[in-house]
């Protein structure tokens, strides 16, 4: 389905004010830029009229942000001088496949740039870039990226699941004073949820329980999470969901406190596999708590291939709430519905 | 329209093929597209025909030739056949790519076309290694690089330029100026006239994109240069966008009027044809209804043509 026709696909439940992620996102940007005049956004087709599919809508200072060519390696080296001269910037892309175009300003220069000089400096940089499947798109227009990235030591990959992480990782990305790469998934923005309507900060590196269980433990970010959340509440899944936030830094102890009761755990990645954020976790997992599984880690993630663009291959590519709820279900020793989305 | 009588009435009427096949196929696609029955984003060449026209008639299969994302024209141009498009757009096994590109990412080896590529800029490389291979293995062959307006804006491009000239690399670069990139028009992307930039770095030919004769003269001096020099040449071809950027919808920026007439490259050409008597109403009508004919066939291929298997995905 193309972007113009695609829909809410879940709302999280609570009390209080109800924002569409988008706007979530849209409100930390306006917020940050009222509060802190040397907050400052630049990025490719940041200031035209679709403003980031309407993360960039209505701001109170659109003064403050400029639209640049397309010319990503060195507009991320602009950004990084931004920050290295007392702004704050924050650098826009459309899609987070154009990141590894600038790959040499992200790996070579901004993740180590506070280590090479032994931190005398900060490096106040957000990137953030829109992730996910489009339609149809092909390899290079689908990519996720955020395994690849939290590869870089001094780079912190944050991945929002919920309008209320989303504005309240920005507002702490943006605060930060090192570098934060904020990957938001394309698939989340009309998704609703409660979002207070004043500054807050979601600290970087603290995960959230989404649901308690006591079967297994499924670790999943981003749009993984959403699906993740649907699968346990359709499926009759009772499934300890964790949502990390930030794939970098990890939330270790509130994954291990959760496998160390359920001794079951699937982490579900919407990423390549090869040493990947799934990766990582086992590997986490697998050192510090040797003896706490009862069955095999399992994770799910895409094949290690590029994304195909024709219909039926990209929804097989993407794991989907049935596929994730099979899954669950294989780990736990359920029996699996036969004809189930195999 | 440029009075010129050197073409010979075989090329003219292949041009206007070309360009005719382009327009019909978007025409096509345009009612079909909300149907939902090509899943891909499609990036239409209404207005731009003769770049693609002009350029391609000079080229052989041995000319290999990258493309960015707008590749429907080109890619027809240079001798992709229609049905294997179609049958791409289609997301069907049969199609240029075997249902892995879609529409921004076709192949065919037969032709001259290893490939395209959708993120701005880096085709313009890519192009320069295919030319200095040529070379390099003693082909007759050239490189062509192929990229719009805004892929000017990229490293790649003048880091691309210097090597070609540093290295003496037989590589076209076309620029497919539309003025546009995406809804932002050229004076807020690029500061200077990359044309007259290149012409520090080599031989520098521009013509009209709307003008398909232009084109067809100015890619012929061109085209020659790169094979007599073995070396690097520029041409720049000016031209509208008609549509939104992708999509089936038409453009409406204020800043991108358009005259169905006086803008239109086919329009153009076959007033000419018939003021010239090259070709006669009766003539340039059998062209249009031969396409349609083609068309009906390529999506009656298309559409019979089997999806790939998802469980194929499975690693
Ligand atoms: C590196 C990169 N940045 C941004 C984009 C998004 N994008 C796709 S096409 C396009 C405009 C390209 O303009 P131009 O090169 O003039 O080609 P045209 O579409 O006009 O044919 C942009 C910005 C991209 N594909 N790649
Ligand atoms: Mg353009």
């Amino acid at each position: 389905m193309p972007w113009s026709r695609f829909d809410r696909e879940w709302t999280e439940p609570g009390e209080g004010r109800i924002l569409e992620f988008k706007d979530a996102v849209r409100e930390a940007i306006d917020q940050a830029m009222q509060l802190d005049e040397r907050v400052f956004c630049l990025g490719l087709d940041a200031d035209d009229r679709y403003a980031v599919y309407g993360t960039m809508k209505d701001l109170t200072h659109p003064e403050r942000v400029m639209g640049t060519p397309i010319s990503e390696n060195a507009c991320t080296g602009v950004a990084l001088g931004l920050a290295l001269s007392g702004m704050r910037p924050i650098h826009i892309h459309m899609r987070a496949d154009f990141l590894p175009v600038a790959m040499d300003q992200i790996c070579n220069y901004i993740a180590k740039w506070r280590d090479m000089f032994d931190d005398q400096c900060k490096v106040p940089l957000v990137i953030r870039a829109v992730i996910g499947r489009g339609w149809g798109c092909g390899a290079q227009h689908s990519q996720t990226l955020h395994g690849l990235f939290a590869r870089l030591p001094g780079l912190k990959v944050v991945t929002p699941a919920t309008p209320h992480d989303a504005k309240g990782l920005l507002l702490s990305a943006i605060r930060d004073d090192s570098p934060v790469l904020v990957l938001e998934h394309r698939w989340l923005f009309k998704n609703e949820g409660p979002v207070p309507e004043e500054i807050y900060f979601v600290p970087l590196g603290e995960g959230r329980r989404m649901r308690e269980g006591r079967d297994l433990t499924i670790v999943a970010n981003s749009l993984a999470a959403v699906h993740a959340m649907k699968a346990c509440e359709s499926e009759g899944i009772d499934a300890d969901l964790i949502d990390p936030r930030c794939v970098k830094p990890l939330d270790l102890p509130l994954i291990l406190g959760s496998v160390e009761k359920t001794g079951r755990l699937l982490v579900v990645d919407y990423d390549s596999p090869f040493g990947g954020f799934a990766a990582e976790i086992l590997a986490q997992v697998a050192e510090a708590g040797p003896g706490i599984l009862r069955a095999p880690a399992r994770r799910l993630t895409f094949p290690d291939r590029s994304m195909p663009a024709s219909g039926p291959l990209e929804r097989r590519f993407y794991p989907d709430v049935q596929r994730i709820a099979e899954a669950a279900h294989r780990l736990c020793g359920d029996p699996v519905a036969a004809g189930g989305v195999g | 329209m440029t009075e010129r009588t050197g073409i010979r009435p075989e090329q003219a009427m292949k041009m206007l093929r070309t360009m005719r096949t382009i327009r019909q196929l978007s025409e096509r696609i345009i009612p079909l597209y909300p149907k939902d029955v090509m899943e891909t984003p499609v990036h239409l060449c209404i207005g731009q025909e003769a770049v693609s026209a002009g350029l391609c008639i000079h080229l052989r299969d041995e000319d290999l030739m990258v493309l960015g994302h707008r590749t429907h024209g080109p890619a027809l141009a240079k001798g992709l056949p229609l049905k294997s498009l179609v049958a791409e757009l289609y997301g069907r096994t049969t199609g240029c790519s075997h249902a892995r590109g879609g529409s921004m990412h076709v192949y065919d080896g037969e032709h001259g076309i290893p490939g395209s590529s959708a993120i701005v800029g880096g085709n313009i490389a890519v192009s320069v290694g295919l030319g200095l291979g040529r070379k390099l293995l003693g082909s007759e062959g050239i490189g062509v690089a192929y990229f719009g307006d805004g892929a000017t804006d990229a490293g790649v491009f003048w880091e691309s330029l210097n090597f070609a000239a540093l290295k003496e690399v037989p590589v076209l670069f076309l620029c497919e100026d539309n003025g546009l990139s995406n809804v932002m028009p050229k004076s807020e992307h690029m500061f200077a006239d990359p044309a007259r930039i290149a012409g520090e770095f080599m031989p520098v030919y521009r013509a009209d994109g709307t003008d398909v004769l232009s084109v067809y003269e100015e890619a012929g001096r061109a085209v020659a240069q790169v094979r007599e020099s073995r070396g690097p040449a520029y041409l720049h071809c000016t031209t509208k966008r008609w549509m939104q950027h992708q999509g089936v919808l038409e453009d409406d920026l204020p800043y991108n009027p358009i005259d169905p007439e006086k803008d239109c490259p086919i329009v153009r050409f076959e007033e000419f044809l018939l003021r010239t008597r090259l070709a006669t109403p009766g003539e340039l009508a059998a062209v249009g209804e031969e396409i349609e004919r083609d068309l009906d066939e390529a999506f009656a291929f298309a559409e019979a043509s089997p999806y790939p298997d998802p469980e194929a995905m499975e690693v």
